[in-house]
């Protein structure tokens, strides 16, 4: 009992002894060499950069994530403390664009969603890293995710989107991916990883 | 001054020192880690442990570096203060060393990988069992979930590869008899929906008991065993089921070995915080002899509180434990890995 007592008193010690340390990664690529290399077959190499929204600017740009979002984060798996990380695409010493994934809780299960963008935040690509859906291969078919290549935030803001769902049964999940990539856009605008902390 | 306060020390400073590293790198991530576990046996009563794991408390550093041209060489340091209720007070606290290597990227399709990493065989170095009760075949498969050594890993368009040669000592660093181990895996793309490899084992491997890195866990034998051993494994996401298998067979000196596992997952769907897992395993020690497979059901769940915060419950039943009766045993754990 004793001893037990001694390991509680160090361990709510060392809960609180740091300050800066980060939650669970959001969402990471599984082979970023890969990964990178597929959708940016020009590129040389690539940085590696975590950012939360608790250091850009904690419960104010929580706020006007969740505005811009128009639903509010998910105090579980969405919390301010989660980092997110940006990959720089590198050609020689040149940022050429980005990749990026974000979590998103699905009708079955977590979905990770990852696109690759262009300097200005379009779209170049799109892919379901993950996706626990029955009707997954519907959603992961190149004939669904090509559809996004080429739109920005404002498309989604605006509602410029023609994109269809192409599940039967899995609507949730068809709503929870444009949910999934409007929040992707917005984190990388706010985040501006390019003037971020990687380098 | 005693082991434990020492051990204590150590871990705080090492926190200490990472974490204000932490607060200036966005190539850094760091976790705290705590685990508090304890369970009944109707065989051993009250237990303070499941197979790989006792009340701990640790962290875990991970660091890309980058130069102008890109990341260049990741870092993982991870390590556990770790209290075995059932040992004296002297051996009781050990110091566990799980990840502590250094990556480096050699070609776009290779990275040398040298320190302390799990071995290149069957499901272990595709799952991430670190904090979980459930485990895979590999403890009982090589003896140890992680050794010494190095590994040349990569991925080509289609297929993953990682060969690794290591010590074949497991936790602890040591040589004896010879000791090594060598082990490929050849697999699908991480990610997908549905993953699978092929894996080849050869190696002259000690035997040990626990899993503390300092002091060193006990040697069994100052004999090696010749391993030999080819395996299959795979994982299907399908909905919310996650399906998990694995097989390996071969030979433990002149003995025949087999070894299988099937597990299912399920999250609930409209509490996607709680999962159940449902596993059974067996490993046949002799296949010339009746009786000498250690086989197990386990039924376990788990709660997500938050980001951070995880309870795992586990029941499992040995059929037959080689030597020994069979046991009932429940599991509990709290788990806590982040800020």
């Amino acid at each position: 009992m004793k001893t037990l007592t001694r390991i509680i008193f160090t361990l709510v010690f060392l809960i609180n002894i740091t300050c800066a340390a980060y939650a669970a990664v959001g969402c990471t690529l599984n082979d970023p060499d890969r990964d990178v290399k597929r959708l940016f077959p020009q590129s040389t190499g690539y940085k590696t950069s975590f950012i939360t929204i608790k250091e850009k600017g904690a419960e104010a740009l929580k706020k006007k994530i969740e505005e811009k979002l128009k639903d509010t984060l998910e105090p579980i798996y969405e919390n301010i403390d989660v980092p997110y990380a940006y990959y720089a695409v590198l050609k020689g010493k040149d940022i050429i664009g980005y990749i990026h994934g974000v979590n998103q809780k699905g009708k079955y299960g977590g979905m990770q969603l990852i696109m690759a963008t262009d300097l200005t935040g379009k779209i170049l690509n799109f892919y379901y890293q993950k996706m626990s859906s029955p009707e997954a291969k519907k959603f992961m078919d190149k004939s669904f995710t090509n559809q996004f290549i080429g739109l920005t935030l404002d498309d989604f803001m605006k509602g410029n989107l023609s994109v269809k769902d192409p599940s039967q049964d899995s609507h949730q999940d068809f709503q929870a991916t444009l949910r999934g990539l409007r929040k992707n856009l917005i984190l990388l605008e706010e985040f501006k990883p390019a003037e971020g902390n990687s380098r | 001054m005693s082991l434990k306060i020492r051990l204590i020390r150590i871990i705080v400073f090492l926190m200490v020192c990472f974490s204000f590293r932490a607060a200036h790198a966005g190539e850094t991530l760091f976790y705290k880690e705590v685990n508090l576990i304890g369970g009944y046996s109707d065989r051993d009563r009250w237990i303070g442990k499941s197979s790989t794991m006792a009340n701990s408390l640790g962290f875990e550093y991970y660091r890309k570096f980058s130069g102008d041209y890109g990341d260049y060489l990741t870092a993982d340091l991870q390590m556990r203060a770790s209290y075995d209720s059932k040992m004296n007070s002297h051996q009781a606290w050990g110091l566990q060393i799980h990840n502590a290597w250094l990556e480096y990227k050699l070609l776009q399709a290779a990275k040398l990988k040298v320190g302390h990493f799990d071995p290149a065989f069957g499901l272990e170095p595709v799952l991430d069992t670190h904090a979980t009760l459930i485990q895979t075949l590999a403890e009982e498969d090589i003896g140890f979930k992680k050794d010494w050594g190095v590994e040349l890993r990569g991925s080509l368009p289609k297929f993953d590869y990682e060969t690794a040669l290591q010590l074949g000592s497991g936790m602890s660093i040591r040589r004896r008899d010879g000791s090594f181990l060598a082990t490929t895996r050849i697999g699908s793309p991480a990610g997908g929906n549905l993953q699978y490899g092929l894996s080849l084992l050869y190696g002259e491997v000690l035997q040990t008991e626990g899993m503390r890195t300092f002091p060193k866990n006990k040697l069994l034998s100052d004999d090696t065993i010749a391993k030999k051993r080819v395996g299959l494994d795979g994982q299907y996401l399908y909905g919310p089921y996650l399906f998990k298998t694995e097989a390996a067979f071969g030979k433990n000196d002149d003995k025949d070995v087999l070894g299988y596992l099937a597990e299912v997952d399920y999250t609930l769907p409209r509490y996607q915080n709680w999962e159940f897992e449902l596993q059974f395993h067996s490993w046949i020690n002799d296949l010339a002899e009746r009786s000498s497979d250690d086989s197990t059901l386990t039924l376990g769940t788990s709660y997500k509180l938050s980001q951070n915060t995880t309870l795992r419950a586990a029941y499992s039943h040995d059929f037959n434990m080689t030597g020994m009766k069979e046991e009932d045993k429940i599991v509990m754990q709290f788990y806590y890995f982040g800020a």
